[in-house]
């Protein structure tokens, strides 16, 4: 028992008195910290009552704070088979909101590019690591590149998809390399765009990989492919599971590059929200509630199903030392 | 065969050598300990012969073979690490058998073979468990058991007890001489503990600033330190170290100290009259209560059987003695004390290197 403690009176007058100056602290962080969740989380509700509105309740004031004539229109009229709209269309839309091959699109385009860059970018950030490829500010350098903001790349982007490399191909090889308006091509700049944060956060969990485990495998004559596959990256597979998710993220809520390298064959869901206009009902907020509430359900169910990884990988402790 | 050679072996790294001009011969089945403080080159030498780390220039040979060039894999080599480097994310099972995997052992023999191990180390129960499951000592089996099971001619370890208790440290030193009296391989070990050294090798090398500065066996190198660094090295408590001058007087030649002079035992050239050395004497050639210096108690450490008794002299730094437990000395009391010829280590005050 430590001086201190031998020496605190048995019934301390301050102790009550601290006891509740704590409650009282902890009452007021929580009552901040709620109040900040509502305000956050209000419009993502807002966003998922609207979705089961009908149109004249979208705008209505004062606002419906439930539905009162709750509906799943705006769902049937973006989730129909049925392209000339006569079953569910509202008088005046005049497009067929069909939400099924954006949701290919963005779901084929996101996942294929998002597993792309975790295999480069997890070999090299391994490189990086291991044998010190670029030199020691190289990732640093790679981080920088993200520095550049997307809206510098759009347009250049497009002179090089839309004519450079088709009209470069055809000179060289004989065939046009069709790049813009692909699904190839979205994927091919989303996984040259999120390759720099692949690297980044890769290379905080290789680096968490002693050496000497490597070292073991090396001794026991495993070569380096086999060492990989065995011991770097199942030690490394929370984060490869976070980092895909993280990766997966971003290119689900794309927009820019996609608005400006795609028209009209592929369209992802982002670009697919902002098309919700209608010459004689302006917005149509229903249907785009609908959409926003079906891109965030997979963000949602990713998150949920993937916690454990998330918190083991985010705490960056997943390896005794 | 497993005798290990190493020729003019040279390591630098940028501008710091790390070993420079290594020569050793590890004899076949000998359990050999590399001794020296830490960035003395040791590890790297052990690395080297591993395979981990590639020399700057000299060879490598084991079993008559120039290894310079084979990967950690191919040279028949099994090692302990420091940290174990156990894979955490297999069980203890996966972890002997790693090796055996690699090397695309069946099954059935792969099975017969890790239970033997995991016997030999007795810890068959664990073997469902994962590393992070294990106690220390636990651990430090399974890493013996990952290197034991694939038979190799050369063990090599890198200061494996090191995250030891005390306690556990001292029964695993036994515990891994049984082991190479069993197993009959090459043990080259690499420990920072003169102790580990003494009570463990057959022969030890001690290094420092990356050369060998003796090897021999462990009472070799305590009896008769080649140079200043090993003397004072080896042995607890530290050995007392007096600097002074040879003179010679009557046709003998005596210590000068600062504040001390001893005669020596004859059997010295005369010619190391005049020269500046270190004398070395240790604790248990002190003879507290014999001769005619005059010294007083600083302080007094109980061993138990033994007392060590600090005191001053005069001199530079205080001296140490190993006394009977009994003598009921205390902090403050003043003694007379001598030195016991046979125990005198005489070094050059400039090089270090014996003279007697």
């Amino acid at each position: 028992m430590s001086a201190a403690e031998m020496t605190r009176p048995q019934a301390d007058p301050t102790g009550r008195r601290n006891v509740w100056r704590r409650r009282l602290r902890v009452a007021a962080r929580h009552a901040i910290l709620i109040g900040w969740a509502l305000i956050i989380l209000f419009p993502i509700y807002w966003m998922i009552a609207t979705s089961f509105k009908e149109s004249h309740e979208w705008v209505a004031w004062p606002p419906h704070w439930l539905p009162h004539e709750p509906t799943i229109k705006n769902y049937s009229q973006i989730f129909t088979f049925d392209t000339m709209q006569k079953g569910v269309a509202r008088e005046a839309t005049e497009q067929p909101f069909n939400v099924w091959g954006p949701l290919g699109d963005s779901l084929l385009i996101c996942t294929v590019s998002a597993l792309a860059a975790l295999l480069l970018g997890t070999f090299l950030a391994y490189s990086i690591s291991r044998f010190n490829v670029g030199g020691g500010r190289f990732r640093h350098a790679i981080l920088m590149i993200r520095m550049v903001p997307p809206i510098v790349i759009a347009i250049p982007l497009l002179m090089y998809y839309a004519i450079m490399i088709p009209l470069a191909a055809e000179t060289v090889i004989g065939t046009r390399i069709i790049l813009f308006d692909t699904r190839v091509g979205v994927s091919l700049i989303y996984i040259a765009t999120t390759l720099p944060f692949v690297i980044w956060m890769m290379l905080t969990f290789i680096e968490e990989v002693p050496y000497t485990l490597e070292h073991a495998a090396r001794m026991m004559g495993a070569g380096r492919m086999y060492t990989l596959r065995r011991v770097v990256l199942p030690l490394v597979a929370s984060g490869m599971v976070v980092t895909f998710l993280f990766v997966f993220i971003l290119n689900w809520a794309e927009f820019l590059l996609a608005l400006t390298l795609t028209h009209p064959k592929v369209v992802t869901l982002p670009v697919l929200l902002n098309k919700f206009q209608s010459a004689s009902e302006g917005r149509l907020f229903g249907p785009q509630a609908a959409i926003g509430t079906i891109i965030t359900i997979p963000v949602v169910v990713l998150g949920i199903l993937i916690q454990k990884h998330l918190i083991k990988g985010f705490s960056f402790g997943t390896i005794r030392k | 065969m497993a005798q290990i050679v190493l020729r003019d072996v040279v390591k630098r790294f940028g501008a710091h050598t790390a070993v420079n001009g290594m020569n050793l011969q590890v004899r076949d089945g000998e359990f050999l300990i590399m001794v020296g403080p830490s960035g003395c080159g040791k590890t790297t030498t052990l690395n080297m012969i591993s395979g981990i780390e590639t020399p700057t220039s000299g060879e490598i040979v084991i079993g008559g073979q120039v290894v310079n060039e084979l990967e950690p894999g191919e040279r028949g080599l099994g090692m302990v690490f420091q940290d174990l480097a156990l894979f955490p994310h297999l069980t203890v099972y996966e972890n002997i058998a790693f090796g055996l995997r690699v090397k695309k052992v069946p099954q059935a023999e792969l099975d017969r073979r890790v239970r033997a191990a995991a016997e030999t180390v007795h810890i068959v129960p664990l073997l469902a468990k994962r590393p992070a499951q294990c106690s220390g000592g636990e651990s430090q089996r399974v890493a013996l058991a990952r290197t034991i099971v694939t038979n190799p001619s050369v063990f090599l370890m890198d200061e494996p007890l090191s995250s030891l208790d005390a306690k556990l440290r001292i029964d695993m030193r036994t515990e891994l001489k049984r082991l190479h009296e069993r197993l009959k391989s090459t043990f080259v070990y690499v420990t920072h503990d003169q102790a580990e050294a003494m009570t463990m090798a057959d022969r030890i090398v001690v290094m420092s600033g990356g050369a060998v500065e003796q090897v021999g066996g462990p009472l070799d190198i305590y009896r008769r330190p080649a140079t200043q660094f090993v003397a004072g090295f080896f042995g607890t408590p530290t050995m007392n170290f007096l600097a002074g001058e040879i003179e010679a007087r009557d046709g003998r030649l005596q210590f000068n100290g600062t504040s001390l002079r001893q005669p020596l035992a004859g059997g010295l050239p005369a010619s190391l009259a005049g020269r500046k050395i270190v004398l070395g004497v240790r604790s248990e050639h002190v003879d507290v209560g014999g001769g005619t210096a005059q010294g007083r108690v600083q302080l007094i450490e109980p061993l138990g059987d033994e007392s060590l008794v600090f005191f001053e002299f005069g001199g530079d730094a205080p001296l140490v003695a190993k006394v009977d437990a009994e003598t009921g000395l205390r902090p403050g009391d003043n003694l007379t004390f001598g030195f016991n010829p046979a125990g005198y280590h005489l070094f050059d005050a400039g090089s270090g290197a014996r003279l007697n």
